[in-house]
C-alpha cells in the first residue's frame, strides 16, 4: 500500500493508446463495412448456398461490432474482468438463442407428412 | 481543505470508498459493463423473437423487409457511426483536458443523434400513411380505390348495388398488405420442384388455406407480414427510446463539460456515457441488416 513515490498518473487506467488518426481509421472501417453490407445484400448469393446473404450480413455486423467494442469502447486495453463481462453477456445471449431454438425447431406443426 | 494525512493527493472526483482513482475507474467500468450486459439481454429477448419468427416465416419477413426504405436505413446507419466517432473523440478530448473540443464533440453527437431520430420519425410517418402499423386504429384510413387494379372488375360498384360499402380499405385503421408477388413466386417454384426446400414447413401451414395443394390464403400471409412489422416497431422503437435517453445523457454531459468538470484526471462520466452511446450504435449495426437488408436479394428473382 506504500505509495510514497506513486506518480499520480499511474493511478489511472492507461488511456494513451488511441489518437485521432486511429479513431478516424476505425471509423473508416465501419463506413466501409456499412457500404459492403448494403451492396452485398442486393446481390443474390443463394447460388453459393442458401442463406449466404444472411451469413455474410451477420459476419460484417459482427466485425463492425468488434471494431466498436475494441477501439471505441476501449475494451482492447481494459482489465480482464471487463473482457469477461463483455464476452459473458454474449455467452448468455447464445444460451437464450440456442435453448429457444431447440424448442421451436423441434415442435410439431399438427400436420403430418409435410 | 482535506484533513487527511495521506501521502497522495485527493482528486475532486474520488469517492471516499475507493483508495485511488484507478480503483474507482475500474469499479465504475465494471458496473457499466454489467449494466450493458443486462441491456444486451433486454434487446436479446426481441432478437430471439426475430430469430424464431424469421426462421418460421422467411418469405413473409422478406416481403415486409423489402417494403422498408433501405436508403433511409443506410443513411441512418452512417449517421450513427459518425455520432459514435464524435462520441469517441469526446472521450479523447476529455482525457486531453480540452474543454472546448469536448463541448463541440458533444454538440455534434447530439446533432447526429437528433438527425437519426428525425429520419426515424419520417419512416414511422410513412408506415402510418401506408397502413403498415400492426395495431388496428393506429393507421391512416386509405381510400378503397387506391389499390384496385385500374379498369379491373372491382374498380366500380355495380349500378344499383348498395352505395359503396367501404369508403376505405381499412375503415378502422387496420394493418394493410397488398403485395403477394414474392410468396406467389416462391409457391410456383415449390410446385415446380416438390422436393425442393423453398418454403419452410411452418410456411406451408401458415400461409395456405390448403397445405397439400399449396393454395395461398392472403389473409394468413398478411398476418405473418404483420408479425414482421410488430417486431420492426418494437425493436426500432426500443432503440429509439435508447437514443432519446442518450440525448438526455448528452445534455447533462454537455453541461458538465461546459462547466469544465472533466479533465485528464477525472473523465469517467464521459467514458461511461460513451459506452452507452456505442452500445446503442452496436444495436443498430445489427438492426439495419436484420430488418432492412435480409430478403432484399429475393427481388432479383422477381426481375426488380
Amino acid at each position: 500500500m506504500s505509495d510514497n513515490h506513486h506518480n499520480e498518473h499511474d493511478e489511472h487506467i492507461e488511456h494513451d493508446h488511441m489518437n485521432i488518426p486511429k479513431y478516424i481509421g476505425v471509423f473508416a472501417i465501419l463506413v466501409v463495412g456499412t457500404i459492403l453490407t448494403y451492396v452485398t445484400a442486393q446481390i443474390d448469393l443463394d447460388g453459393i448456398f442458401v442463406g449466404a446473404n444472411t451469413l455474410l450480413a451477420l459476419l460484417i455486423a459482427f466485425s463492425k461490432m468488434t471494431c466498436v467494442m475494441l477501439f471505441f469502447m476501449h475494451v482492447y486495453w481494459s482489465p480482464k474482468l471487463i473482457w469477461m463481462s463483455a464476452v459473458a453477456s454474449f455467452f448468455w445471449l447464445a444460451i437464450m438463442f440456442s435453448y429457444t431454438m431447440q424448442d421451436y425447431l423441434t415442435r410439431g406443426l399438427g400436420v403430418f407428412g409435410q | 481543505m482535506s484533513t487527511h494525512t495521506h501521502d497522495h493527493s485527493h482528486h475532486r472526483g474520488l469517492q471516499h470508498q475507493f483508495d485511488n482513482m484507478g480503483q474507482q475507474e475500474e469499479s465504475v467500468s465494471i458496473g457499466m459493463w454489467l449494466f450493458l450486459a443486462q441491456e444486451i439481454m433486454f434487446f436479446g429477448g426481441m432478437f430471439t423473437a426475430y430469430l424464431v419468427y424469421r426462421s418460421r416465416f422467411p418469405m413473409a419477413f422478406a416481403a415486409g423487409s423489402n417494403h422498408l426504405d433501405v436508403v433511409m436505413g443506410f443513411v441512418n446507419t452512417l449517421v450513427l457511426i459518425v455520432s459514435s466517432l464524435t462520441m469517441a473523440l469526446t472521450v479523447y478530448y476529455a482525457q486531453k483536458s480540452n474543454r472546448t473540443m469536448q463541448v463541440v464533440m458533444i454538440v455534434l453527437t447530439m446533432i447526429f443523434g437528433a438527425t437519426f431520430l428525425g429520419v426515424k420519425a419520417v419512416e414511422y410517418t410513412d408506415k402510418y400513411n401506408h397502413g403498415l402499423v400492426p395495431v388496428s386504429g393506429l393507421n391512416k384510413r386509405i381510400p378503397a380505390d387506391e389499390h384496385a387494379a385500374p379498369g379491373g372488375h372491382d374498380a366500380k360498384p355495380e349500378p344499383g348495388s348498395p352505395a359503396v360499402a367501404e369508403e376505405h380499405s381499412n375503415p378502422r385503421g387496420e394493418f394493410q398488405w397488398h403485395e403477394y408477388e414474392i410468396i406467389e413466386h416462391t409457391i410456383a417454384k415449390q410446385k415446380a420442384d416438390p422436393n425442393g426446400h423453398y418454403l419452410t414447413a411452418a410456411e406451408k401451414v401458415g400461409y395456405m388455406s390448403d397445405p397439400a395443394t399449396l393454395t395461398l390464403d392472403k389473409d394468413k400471409f398478411r398476418d405473418k407480414v404483420r408479425i414482421f412489422y410488430f417486431i420492426y416497431f418494437m425493436m426500432t422503437g426500443l432503440h429509439a427510446l435508447h437514443m432519446i435517453i442518450g440525448l438526455g445523457l448528452m445534455l447533462w454531459l454537455g453541461w458538465k463539460a461546459f462547466k469544465g468538470t472533466f479533465n485528464a484526471d477525472y473523465y469517467m462520466p464521459v467514458e461511461m456515457s460513451g459506452l452507452y452511446w456505442h452500445f446503442v450504435d452496436i444495436v443498430w449495426i445489427f438492426l439495419f441488416p436484420l430488418l432492412y437488408l435480409l430478403g432484399r436479394h429475393f427481388l432479383h428473382e422477381l426481375g426488380k
